[in-house]
């Protein structure tokens, strides 16, 4: 039974930090509350069922034009709608919930609300010590733990990476240093979009593909970045490992209530919030005037 | 009879000054008017309806602007009030036999204890993360909805609930009348001394704790009113639609809550009111479209956002009013000269 | 140039709403609303049935209605009853007070059926529910039945008799299991989505299973929606279950299937999975929902009286797909709301309730009666029982999904055995075959 959480919560873990991340990064470096980013993970999924499905590309192929696509999309978005009124925190919120919904509507209107899904990339199941995991979650597992330190490596070892860093920790003095601003904006904003696309791509084997499957994983993204700290990645990572376990333990301990696993998940974020407002590994801000 | 056209010529000339001279004051006037007197053109029981249920999402939308526009605490909660005040007052209805009137205010109060609730462990966070937190809240609920169905029904919600009144058209007349009598005592309340204080708190709280003012006292009041009248439209969206269900507190109704506020205008109370009334019966006449219905609405709330991001409502009061340089008095746009103090409108 | 563009387009659609609103002519026609979530299946499915049912009518000429023949007008009504209770509300509303309509057909999410169910008696207009199987709508037919006898149940039978059913096909499949594996004691797990509708369904199965020769093995409540159920799997298995309970009604039963499937679970799935009812379901688990057994109304090749295969037929040949149950608008049209029309000779709604409510029809899912409730009020409800809707046991088998119960179903002492036409034998998986036989 331990076994099972163990692996079951770092499987969900897993997923939930991929999401988290991306979404952490846009927030860290250009303060823009991405809400569209599970909208993107979506749209993500969405084309690679229609890559393998109507075109009968091979799967690994169809997440690779997924991937770029929807990291094009993403930037186009970004350009049109959010760039120009980044002034506003409040207005680049609900444009990004207008952005996520329209997205939801197109896809209503294309694909309509009929459920639909992926084929696995790997087809089968191991079973350790009485416990059965698909392939696929090892997969999903192994993929996510790479890109979380590809993403590492970008961060800590590249120029790009440390354009990044500096902007996330002082906007205005890395814009004094002579790092385009607005630029490293644009470019956190593809890795972003990428990051979520690329979690799209990876998850999407395991779960049912409909319109309107980026609301609850955007409620857990939202819980785990505010848990671990917004603009803080290990925050960020440990808050969606944290939340990935005390969902399978809900499931495991609670099996009347696995429906509540939302909840639960919420009700710590509270808890924390009220003891560190700023998150386990936030750093409070002062205000900025 | 001297008497009267006395107070009948005295009221002309207030008129007169007060509430031909601007545009927008007009407008209001008009607003009032029309809604007052629509029964008398037309009963057709499809348009009362309309205005009835946009109405009761007016008085919502513009509690939450009272809150999150003036003390600038970014509520994505809303839907908590709504919810709590639906329920309660349907369940107070149901088992305690209470009449609409008085399950509708208690339900008020309830949402009142709600937004205490929620409003307490809010004062330490600011910015994203309350906005964060307090879309929580409403989840929270839901899920303890559907954990005790005996008491909230589930997902089928508590149905059975009495009338609000007893005709179409006198539901139209108590609705709209507590509209407009909710809203201008919101307005009110902004005018007065609190509300210098919210718009004080939300520029900048450090300094408004520095003048000695108990900001934690007010950003709870804020919470409660801002909840108080919530739950009220809560209450009356439960008696008039006769069910109470977890569609009031799901994070759909939230989002669309804030969406309305900002399209309308933020910081103002007849912003959120007029966007209500825009969108609510436009995304109704879309209706011939279902397909693309809500993309229409979302492609309308970007190109807003875009161009008017203060909001429609302020954007449309800036192109017909102008503000004099020399003594911040209001004119229509059309004037050369101050109507106050004669200085130059360029 | 802005605001006048924006104010023109505003302009541009009042108008065009003006202009569709008008009562267009004048009504020799009867309208018909069909009122669903047009955007889902259920909603197309309504619309499907009514469809086909109003052209077969208007082919004819129409209805006769006293002295003259009058064509059926539909109204296709979205009531978003999934994602907005105020749409459906207003959509009720707006078919009665605009659009004039005679009489309604759908409705699916019982949240919104009820709200909408007394919009339409507020107008006393004939509505028949096609879609939510709640018993508290008919229970208000009893309760007050001068102003809830305008409501009729066209479709299913209500959730009481759904868990007959299902406890029916567990016992078969248990007995099944029992012979072919030689297992003494079934184990079964119960696995049901967290929604109102399966919270009796759970605690009927609780202590029936035991009366049945069964064991509960355990239960497990996941989201309807929730995307990865592994988690119960593993503790399902862990648990030495060799039946599995389902009831599902939303996207879970695809995921539940697949990853069951994925995983070679050794238990046998049986009871309620709405989504193993869909034709795309087979290409939705990616061929891994084989072996899933779930309660249907129709399936192909599978006959319940004379007149499912020319139903089940033309709905497949018009529309590529089997009729589920919401398409039974067709039915409600074809074989009650005319043929009473016809008789009563007016379209007067009290004249027509008092001759349908005591008619005993046959439609393609089987024989119709309404019921009363003990005291002998009418209910509106559907009668459940052999020689009248039992609907079907169906089981995907290899890309197909057959039907396999009634086989050889003997309802009670004294009474004969049935089997429908077309009825195929039960299958168990390799798998589960594999693990038990000794």
């Amino acid at each position: 039974m331990i076994l099972d959480i163990i692996i079951s919560g770092l499987i969900n873990g897993s997923v939930y930090a991929l999401l988290a991340i991306g979404f952490s990064l846009i927030y860290g470096a250009a303060r823009i509350v991405n809400l569209a980013h599970t909208a993107f993970y979506m749209v993500a999924s969405y084309c690679i069922y229609f890559a393998t499905h109507k075109m009968g590309v091979h799967p690994v192929l169809a997440m690779l034009a997924a991937i770029i696509l929807v990291t094009l999309i993403g930037l186009v978005c970004y350009r049109l709608f959010i760039d120009p009124i980044r002034e506003h925190e409040a207005a680049v919120l609900i444009a990004t919930i207008a952005v996520a919904m329209a997205m939801q509507e197109i896809m209503l209107i294309i694909f309509t609300g009929d459920y639909l899904s992926v084929p696995s990339l790997v087809k089968g199941y191991l079973g350790i010590i009485g416990v059965k995991i698909a392939y696929q979650q090892l997969l999903t597992f192994g993929v996510a733990l790479l890109i979380l330190a590809g993403v590492w490596t970008l961060l800590k070892k590249t120029r790009v990476g440390l354009a990044i860093r500096a902007t996330a920790q002082d906007r205005e003095v890395a814009n004094l240093m002579g790092m385009n601003e607005s630029r490293v904006a644009m470019i956190t904003m593809g890795i972003s979009v990428g990051l979520a696309a690329f979690a799209g791509a990876v998850v999407v084997p395991l779960t049912v593909v409909n319109p309107h499957m980026w609301m609850h994983p955007l409620i857990f993204m939202l819980a785990i970045v505010v848990l671990g700290g917004l603009g803080s990645l290990k925050g960020s990572f440990a808050g969606a490992y944290i939340l990935g376990f005390a969902e399978s333990l809900v499931v495991f301990l609670l099996p009347m209530g696995a429906f509540l696993k939302g909840s639960v998940a919420l009700s710590i974020m509270i808890l924390v919030l009220l003891i560190r407002p700023e998150g386990l590994f936030g750093v409070a801000f002062e205000e900025e005037r | 009879m001297g008497i009267l056209g006395i107070y009948l010529r005295k009221l002309y000339t207030l008129f007169r000054g007060e509430v031909l001279v601007l545009p927008s004051r007009i407008v209001v006037f008009l607003f009032f008017v029309v809604l007052l007197f629509l029964p008398v053109v037309t009963q057709d029981p499809y348009l009362l309806r309309i205005l009835i249920l946009t109405s009761i999402f007016a008085i919502l939308a513009a509690s939450w602007d009272l809150l999150s526009g003036f003390t600038g605490q970014m509520n994505f909660g809303h839907a908590l009030f709504f919810g709590v005040g639906a329920y309660t007052a349907a369940l107070l209805n149901l088992h305690v036999h209470i009449p609409p009137y008085g399950s509708i205010a208690l339900g008020g109060l309830a949402a009142v204890l709600a937004g205490l609730i929620i409003g307490i462990p809010c004062l330490r966070l600011r910015g994203t993360y309350l906005a964060l937190t307090t879309l929580a809240f409403p989840i929270i609920l839901m899920g303890i909805v559907f954990a005790i169905p005996g008491i909230t029904g589930g997902e089928l919600g508590v149905s059975g609930l009495s009338r609000l009144s007893s005709s179409r058209l006198y539901d139209y007349y108590i609705t709209v009348v507590l509209m407009l009598g909710l809203c201008t005592i919101m307005w009110k309340i902004t005018d007065s001394k609190t509300g210098i204080i919210f718009h004080a708190i939300r520029e900048d709280e450090l300094a408004v704790r520095t003048a000695g003012i108990n900001t934690t006292r007010y950003k709870l009041l804020a919470f409660s009113l801002s909840g108080f009248f919530a739950g009220i439209s809560g209450g009356l969206y439960a008696h008039f639609m006769r069910i109470a269900g977890p569609s009031t507190l799901e994070v759909s109704m939230s989002f669309t809550v804030v969406i309305w506020a900002v399209f309308g205008g933020i910081v103002t109370i007849y912003g959120p009111i007029g966007a209500v009334f825009i969108l609510f019966p436009l995304l109704e006449f879309l209706r011939f479209w279902p397909e693309f219905r809500m993309l229409m609405f979302a492609v309308v709330i970007l190109l807003i956002l875009l161009y008017m991001p203060d909001g429609f409502l302020p954007w449309v009061r800036d192109k017909i009013e102008k503000e004099c340089p020399r003594c911040k008095v209001r004119n229509v746009a059309t004037r050369k000269t101050c109507r106050v103090c004669t200085a130059q409108l360029d | 140039m802005k605001i006048p563009k924006f104010v023109l387009s505003i302009l541009l659609v009042a108008c065009l709403v003006m202009a569709i609103s008008l009562p267009a002519y004048a009504a020799k026609v009867i309208k018909i609303g069909v009122i669903g979530p047009m955007k889902f299946v259920q909603g197309k499915g309504h619309w499907n049935g009514a469809t086909m049912a109003a052209e077969e009518i208007n082919a004819k000429g129409g209805i006769w209605v006293g002295k003259k023949k009058m064509k059926i007008e539909l109204i296709k009504l979205d009531s978003n009853e999934f994602l907005s209770m105020t749409d459906a509300t207003n959509a009720m509303e707006l078919a009665i007070t605009r659009h004039k309509v005679d009489f309604l057909v759908g409705g699916f999410r019982t949240e919104a059926v009820l709200a909408m169910q007394d919009i339409a008696m507020d107008y006393k207009k004939i509505f028949i529910g096609c879609g939510a199987a709640h018993p508290e709508l008919c229970i208000r037919v009893a309760k007050d039945y001068k102003r809830y006898k305008y409501f009729f149940r066209g479709t299913p039978f209500n959730s009481r008799y759904l868990v007959k059913t299902c406890f029916i096909h567990m016992a078969t499949v248990g007995g099944i299991m029992k012979k072919m594996l030689g297992i003494p004691k079934v184990k079964v797990a119960i696995v049901a989505e967290k929604a109102m509708w399966v919270d009796p369904m759970v605690a009927a199965a609780k202590g029936f299973i035991p009366k049945m020769g069964m064991e509960v093995a355990g239960i497990w409540r996941p989201s309807a929606v929730a995307t990865d159920v592994t988690a119960e799997l593993s503790a399902i298995q862990r648990s030495g279950a060799h039946m599995i309970f389902t009831t599902f009604s939303s996207s879970v039963g695809i995921t539940f299937a697949r990853q069951a499937g994925e995983l070679k679970i050794p238990a046998v799935q049986v009871g309620i999975n709405v989504e193993a009812q869909k034709d795309g379901f087979w290409e939705a688990t990616q061929e891994m929902g084989n072996y899933v057994m779930t309660m249907n109304t129709y399936a192909r090749g599978v006959e319940a009286n004379e007149l499912t295969p020319r139903f089940v037929n033309t709905y497949i040949k018009k529309f590529g797909e089997t009729p589920t149950y919401t398409a039974d608008t067709y039915t409600q049209i074809i074989y009650n709301l005319a043929p009473v029309i016809e008789e009563a000779g007016t379209l007067d709604a009290d004249k027509i309730v008092a001759i349908m409510e005591n008619r005993e029809y046959a439609t393609p899912g089987g024989k119709i009666k309404y019921m009363k409730d003990a005291q002998g009020r009418h209910l509106h409800d559907l009668t459940w029982g052999p020689g009248y809707l039992t609907s079907l046991g169906v089981q995907w088998q290899d890309g197909k999904l057959v039907g396999v119960w009634p086989n050889h179903w003997k309802p009670a002492k004294g009474v004969p055995e049935i089997t429908y036409k077309g009825i195929v034998p039960y299958k168990i998986a390799p798998w589960i075959i594999k693990e038990y036989k000794k």
